[in-house]
C-alpha cells in the first residue's frame, strides 16, 4: 500500500536487474555463431550498467554515442567484411542494444529496451533453434515479461509475486499460442532475405573427401539426423549405412563428388524383388544439398532427386531442419554399367607411384577375377599391419604412398579412398561413398538418433556379375568401430587404456550411470519432438493438417478472422469469470441504496456526496413530490437495514423489490 | 465525501505509445517468420501476441471495484500548491496492482499507487500549483493503470465536483498602515480578540482556535472556556482595497493580503472593507481566513 511519486528520470533497480537477466537468457546462442567479442561487450555493457546505475550515470554525450557506434560498425566491417547477412546483421543488433543499455536511464527507454530484448530472441532463433537455445529463450522471455510487471507494481519488493503473476500469464496463453500456431495462417512474403552460409563448414560433411575430412568430425557431438523406423524393422546396426553422397573423382587420397548432379529417373519398384525399409528422417539444417537415407534410397522425397550413384540431392539447399520419408532397399536399384559409364569409373591421377603399381599388379597377376582382386586388397590391409585411429596426423603431398607403405595408420577415408584407387588401378571400377554408420537408439522415443561422430566414408566394387558391391575397408582393420558403432568403440578402447583423455572417460563412466542415461535418452527424445513436432510444422505441414481435419482451402483471411474470433471468444469468457470471481462482494444493501440514488439522479434530485441519506429523502421528497411516499418509504427501509443492529432479513426483500419498482412506477 | 461509480464515458481501453513499439516488434517477428518460414520465429509471434491478448482482461479489470473518495481541500495562496488528498478503495476480491490517479483538468498532476490488497484502502495526495485567484473546481478525477504490461491503459473517470479556494497571492512592498483607522465609535477602542492582555473569559465556540481555552478550568471540571484578551493597540485597522495605490486589481488584492497577514502577524485587530462587503475589524484563525476568502472570490 506504499505510495510513491513516480519518478520518471531513473529506472528502478528491480525490473532493470529482471531485464538484465532476460538478456543474459538471450546470449547462450550468440555464444558459438557470432564471433565471441560481440556477447563479451554485451556482457560488459550489462556489467556497466550495474555500476552506473546506482551512481546516475549514463552515456549524455552524442559525440561518444557517434563514436562507439562508429567503433562497433568498423569493428563488425573488419571481422565480417561486409554488413550483409544474418550473422553481422544480429551482432549488429546486439551491439546496438549494448550502446542503448549504457544509455537508458529513463522509463521510456526501458520499454524500449524490453522491446529490442524481444528482437534478440528473435535473433536467437535465427541463429540456432535446438531444444536447448528454445529453453533458454523461453526462459529469457518470461523475464521480460516479470520485468515488465514488476515494473508496473512498482517499488514492491516481493521476489515471487511478480514472477507468479507472468507464470500465469504464460499459462492463460499457452492455449492460445497453440491455436495460433496450429491455425494462424503461414504466408509466405516472398521477399526471402538469404542466410550467409557459414555452417556448412562447421559441420564438416562435404562434397569432398580428404584425409582428416571425416576424422575431424568424432569429436563433434552434433546432430546430423534422426531417423524413425515406421513398420518397425529396424537392420542391424553394422548394416546402417546411411547414404550421404558418392564420388567420382579420384585424386589419390582425395576424392570429389559432383557439384550438381543430375537426377535418375524413376524406376519402377516392382523391379525390386526384397521388401523395403520405411524411414521417417529428421534431418538438421546444414545449408547445403545432401540429403541421407539407407542403402540404397529407390523412391525419394518431394523437393529432391536421386542422382546418380543412388544417393538423395535436395533440390534445395536445406537451411532448416527437414522432416522426409524414404524407403531403402537392400539392393540397388540401377544396377546396370553402360559401355559410356565405365570410362570414368576407372579414372585416376596421373601422379601414381610405382611401388602403388607394383602392388596392384602383383594381385592382378594371372588374369584375376574382380572378387579375387578385393579379397586380396582386404588382406593386404588386414595382414599388413594397418591401425584404425580417429587421429592419424597429417597426410602430405603424398599421401598415398606414405599411407600404403610407411605410416599405416589412417580412419575410415584413408582406407575408403585408398582402396577404391587401387581398385582403379586394378581396372576393377570403383567409388567412394560418404556418408554415415550406425546411430544411437533412443528407446524412450523410439528413434535413431545420428551424431557427426558417426560420420563414415565407404567403398562400392562393380562386379559384372552382380552388380555394385560395398566393401568397407575399415570393417577389415575395425570390425568393432562397424558393429558397435563409433561412441561404443571408443568407449571400449578407452576401457583398454587405448585413449588417454581422462576427462573424456570420466564424463562416459559418468553418461553410463543409469540415471543419467535415462536423462539424457529423454532429453534427445524431447528435442527430436521439438524438431519434428514444432520446428517441421511450416506451410506445407498446415495445408496437410486443415486437410486431414477437414477445412482446407479456404484461404487465409478464414483463418486469421477465425483463429482471432476464437481467441476473442476464449478472453471474453475468460474476462467475465475473472469479472464474476473478483467483483466486489460487500454490501448489498450498499449496492441497492446506491441503485435508488442512480435513478433518482436520472429523476433529476442527484444526491449530494455529502447528504446523508434523511437529508437527501427530505430534498429529493420535495424535488420529487410525485414519488414522495415511495422515497420516503425507501429512505427509512434503508436506515432501518443500514443502523438498526440485527434487522429482519424481511426487509431486505422489500427494500430491494422497492427499489427495483422505484423507477418502473414513476 | 464520497464519490463512486464507473464512468459513463466511452470505451474505457486506449493503447499506450509503447503499444506502438509492440506492434513494430510482432510486424518485425512476422516479416522475419514468413520470409524464413521460420516455426520457432512463429512461435515466438504467436506467444508474444498471446501474452498481450490475455494481459488485456487483466488490464480492463484492474480499475474494477476501485472507489476514490477525495477529501477536502485546505486553502492555498496562489502560487503554492494545492493538496487533494484521495482515499482509494479496492471493494473487489482481488488486489489491484499499479494505479495512477491523475487529474486531467488540472495540469500533469499525478499520483502513483503500487497495489492496494483486496479490501483495503490506500490513501496519497495528489499536488497540483494553485495557479489563480479565486474558487475552482477539481472537475474530474482519472484512476488508471497499464498493469501489467503496460501496452494498454485503462481509464475510470470518477466526476468530482469539490471546489477549492485560492487566496490572492501575497505580495506587495507598500507597508501596512501605521495610523490606524479609526471605525467611528472611540468605544470600541479596545476590541476583544487576542491581544496580549487577559480580559476574561466566555464560553467556548466551536471552531476557534485551541490556543486560548482555559485549560486549568477544563481541568477542575468546568465547561470549555476560552480566555479573552485586548490588543495593545489604539484602534482598529481598516484594510480597505480603495485605499491601495495601485492599478491593477490583482496588485491591490495581492498588498491587501498581505497586509492582512502582517496585521494578524502583529496582533493588530484589523477589518476589511471592500466595495461589496465589509467584515469588521478583529483577530485570529478564522478571521484571517475569512478575510483571505472575501479576497480571493472578490470579483
Amino acid at each position: 500500500m506504499k505510495t510513491l511519486r513516480r519518478q520518471d528520470t531513473r529506472i528502478p533497480r528491480r525490473p532493470l536487474l529482471w531485464l538484465a537477466a532476460a538478456l543474459l537468457f538471450t546470449l547462450p546462442p550468440m555464444f558459438g555463431t557470432l564471433p565471441s567479442w560481440v556477447p563479451l561487450l554485451f556482457l560488459i555493457a550489462l556489467t556497466a550498467k550495474f555500476w552506473m546505475q546506482p551512481k546516475g550515470y549514463h552515456l549524455r554525450s552524442l559525440f561518444w554515442k557517434v563514436v562507439l557506434v562508429a567503433l562497433i560498425l568498423s569493428l563488425l566491417f573488419f571481422s565480417y567484411g561486409s554488413l550483409r547477412g544474418i550473422e553481422p546483421g544480429v551482432s549488429l543488433i546486439v551491439m546496438l542494444t549494448s550502446v542503448k543499455i549504457l544509455e537508458a536511464h529513463t522509463a521510456r527507454e526501458f520499454h524500449i529496451m524490453i522491446m529490442v530484448a524481444w528482437v534478440l530472441c528473435l535473433c536467437g532463433f535465427f541463429l540456432s533453434q535446438n531444444l536447448a537455445i528454445a529453453l533458454c529463450l523461453l526462459i529469457a522471455f518470461t523475464l521480460l515479461l516479470v520485468a515488465l510487471i514488476q515494473f508496473h507494481r512498482g517499488s514492491s519488493s516481493a521476489f515471487w509475486p511478480p514472477v507468479r503473476t507472468a507464470g500465469k500469464l504464460l499459462a492463460q496463453a499457452a492455449p492460445l499460442i497453440v491455436l495460433l500456431f496450429l491455425f494462424f495462417p503461414r504466408f509466405s512474403t516472398g521477399f526471402r532475405f538469404q542466410i550467409a552460409s557459414q555452417r556448412g563448414s562447421s559441420t564438416g560433411f562435404s562434397d569432398h573427401l580428404s584425409p582428416g575430412s571425416v576424422s575431424s568430425l568424432t569429436n563433434s557431438s552434433e546432430v546430423a539426423f534422426r531417423t524413425e523406423f515406421p513398420d518397425g524393422k529396424i537392420p542391424t546396426l553394422g548394416a546402417m549405412y546411411w547414404r550421404g553422397v558418392v564420388m567420382w573423382h579420384c585424386e589419390g587420397l582425395e576424392w570429389n563428388a559432383p557439384k550438381n548432379p543430375a537426377a535418375l529417373p524413376k524406376t519402377s519398384q516392382s523391379s525390386l524383388r526384397s521388401e523395403g525399409v520405411r524411414q521417417w528422417i529428421t534431418i538438421e539444417a546444414h545449408d547445403a544439398r545432401w540429403m541421407f537415407a539407407l542403402d540404397w534410397p529407390a523412391n525419394w522425397p518431394s523437393g529432391a532427386r536421386l542422382a546418380p550413384g543412388d544417393y538423395l540431392w535436395s533440390d534445395q539447399p536445406i537451411h532448416k531442419a527437414r522432416r522426409y520419408e524414404v524407403t531403402s532397399y537392400p539392393e540397388i536399384p540401377n544396377n546396370q554399367l553402360h559401355s559410356g559409364e565405365r570410362e570414368p569409373l576407372l579414372q585416376l591421377p596421373a601422379a601414381i607411384s610405382p611401388a602403388a603399381r607394383a602392388l596392384v599388379q602383383s594381385w592382378t597377376a594371372g588374369k584375376a577375377e574382380p572378387r579375387a582382386i578385393v579379397e586380396k586388397a582386404l588382406e593386404f590391409f588386414r595382414a599388413q599391419g594397418f591401425l584404425y585411429s580417429p587421429s592419424p596426423g597429417e597426410y602430405g603431398k603424398n599421401g598415398l604412398d606414405e599411407f600404403l607403405f610407411h605410416r599405416r595408420l589412417g580412419f575410415c577415408e584413408h582406407y575408403a579412398a585408398s582402396f577404391a584407387t587401387l581398385m582403379r588401378l586394378a581396372g576393377v571400377p570403383a567409388r567412394v561413398v560418404t556418408g554415415y554408420l550406425g546411430g544411437e537408439y533412443n528407446e524412450i522415443g523410439h528413434f535413431f538418433l545420428v551424431r557427426q561422430a558417426d560420420a563414415h566414408a565407404w567403398c562400392e566394387v562393380w562386379f559384372p556379375d552382380r552388380g555394385w558391391q560395398r566393401v568397407d575397408p575399415t570393417a577389415v582393420v575395425a570390425p568393432d568401430r562397424v558393429n558397435l558403432g563409433f561412441s561404443s568403440f571408443l568407449e571400449r578402447r578407452a576401457a583398454a587404456g587405448q585413449l588417454d583423455n581422462t576427462q573424456g572417460v570420466l564424463a562416459r563412466k559418468l553418461a553410463r550411470w543409469p540415471i543419467f542415461a535415462r536423462a539424457r535418452l529423454g532429453w534427445q527424445t524431447l528435442s527430436y519432438a521439438w524438431d519434428t513436432r514444432v520446428l517441421s510444422f511450416d506451410g506445407d505441414e498446415q495445408e496437410s493438417f486443415f486437410t486431414a481435419i477437414g477445412i482446407a482451402g479456404r484461404g487465409p483471411i478464414f483463418f486469421i478472422v477465425g483463429s482471432l474470433l476464437v481467441a476473442i471468444a476464449l478472453l471474453a469468457l475468460y474476462t467475465g469469470w475473472t469479472h464474476l470471481r473478483t467483483r466486489a462482494c460487500g454490501d448489498r444493501i450498499k449496492r441497492i441504496y446506491e441503485s435508488f440514488c442512480r435513478k433518482a439522479a436520472r429523476l433529476g434530485a442527484p444526491r449530494n456526496p455529502s447528504e446523508g441519506p434523511l437529508d437527501f429523502s427530505r430534498r429529493a421528497m420535495r424535488l420529487l413530490p410525485n414519488d414522495s411516499e415511495r422515497i420516503r418509504s425507501i429512505a427509512e427501509a434503508y436506515i432501518a437495514l443500514r443502523y438498526t443492529p440485527a434487522s429482519d432479513p424481511m426487509t431486505l426483500e422489500q427494500f430491494a423489490k422497492a427499489v427495483s419498482a422505484f423507477v418502473r412506477a414513476s | 465525501m464520497r464519490q463512486g461509480g464507473s464512468s459513463k464515458s466511452s470505451f474505457p481501453l486506449a493503447p499506450t505509445r509503447s503499444f506502438a513499439g509492440l506492434l513494430f516488434v510482432l510486424a518485425a517477428i512476422w516479416y522475419a517468420a514468413s520470409s524464413q518460414n521460420n516455426a520457432a520465429s512463429y512461435l515466438l509471434l504467436f506467444a508474444l501476441m498471446s501474452v498481450f491478448l490475455v494481459s488485456i482482461p487483466r488490464t480492463l479489470l484492474n480499475l474494477g471495484g476501485l472507489q476514490a473518495t477525495a477529501e477536502s481541500i485546505k486553502p492555498a495562496f496562489a502560487g503554492q500548491e494545492v493538496s487533494l488528498p484521495v482515499e482509494v478503495t479496492n471493494e473487489s476480491r482481488a488486489t489491484r496492482y499499479g494505479i495512477a490517479l491523475t487529474l486531467p483538468d488540472l495540469g500533469d498532476a499525478g499520483e502513483h499507487i503500487d497495489e492496494i490488497p483486496a479490501g483495503k484502502a490506500a490513501r496519497t495526495v495528489l499536488r497540483f500549483p494553485a495557479a489563480t485567484r479565486g474558487e475552482h473546481q477539481i472537475g474530474r478525477l482519472h484512476l488508471t493503470s497499464v498493469y501489467p504490461l503496460g501496452f494498454l491503459q485503462v481509464l475510470k473517470q470518477l466526476p468530482t465536483p469539490q471546489r477549492y479556494v485560492v487566496y490572492p497571492k501575497p505580495a506587495g512592498d507598500q507597508r501596512l498602515p501605521a495610523e490606524t483607522a479609526r471605525s467611528g465609535q472611540r468605544s470600541s477602542r479596545r476590541e476583544l480578540g487576542e491581544g496580549d492582555d487577559f480580559a476574561g473569559v466566555r464560553a467556548y465556540v466551536r471552531g476557534e482556535s485551541q490556543r486560548h481555552i482555559d485549560w486549568k478550568a477544563v481541568a477542575r471540571g468546568q465547561a470549555l472556556m476560552t480566555k479573552q484578551f485586548t490588543a495593545e493597540s489604539d484602534g482598529m485597522l481598516y484594510l480597505d482595497l480603495a485605499a491601495v495605490q495601485l492599478d491593477d486589481l490583482e496588485a491591490r488584492l495581492s498588498q491587501l493580503a498581505l497586509w492582512v497577514i502582517e496585521a494578524e502577524r502583529a496582533r493588530r485587530p484589523y477589518g476589511l472593507r471592500l466595495p461589496a462587503a465589509e467584515i469588521p475589524p478583529s483577530l485570529g484563525e478564522s478571521h484571517l481566513h475569512r478575510c483571505l476568502h472575501a479576497l480571493a472570490l472578490f470579483q
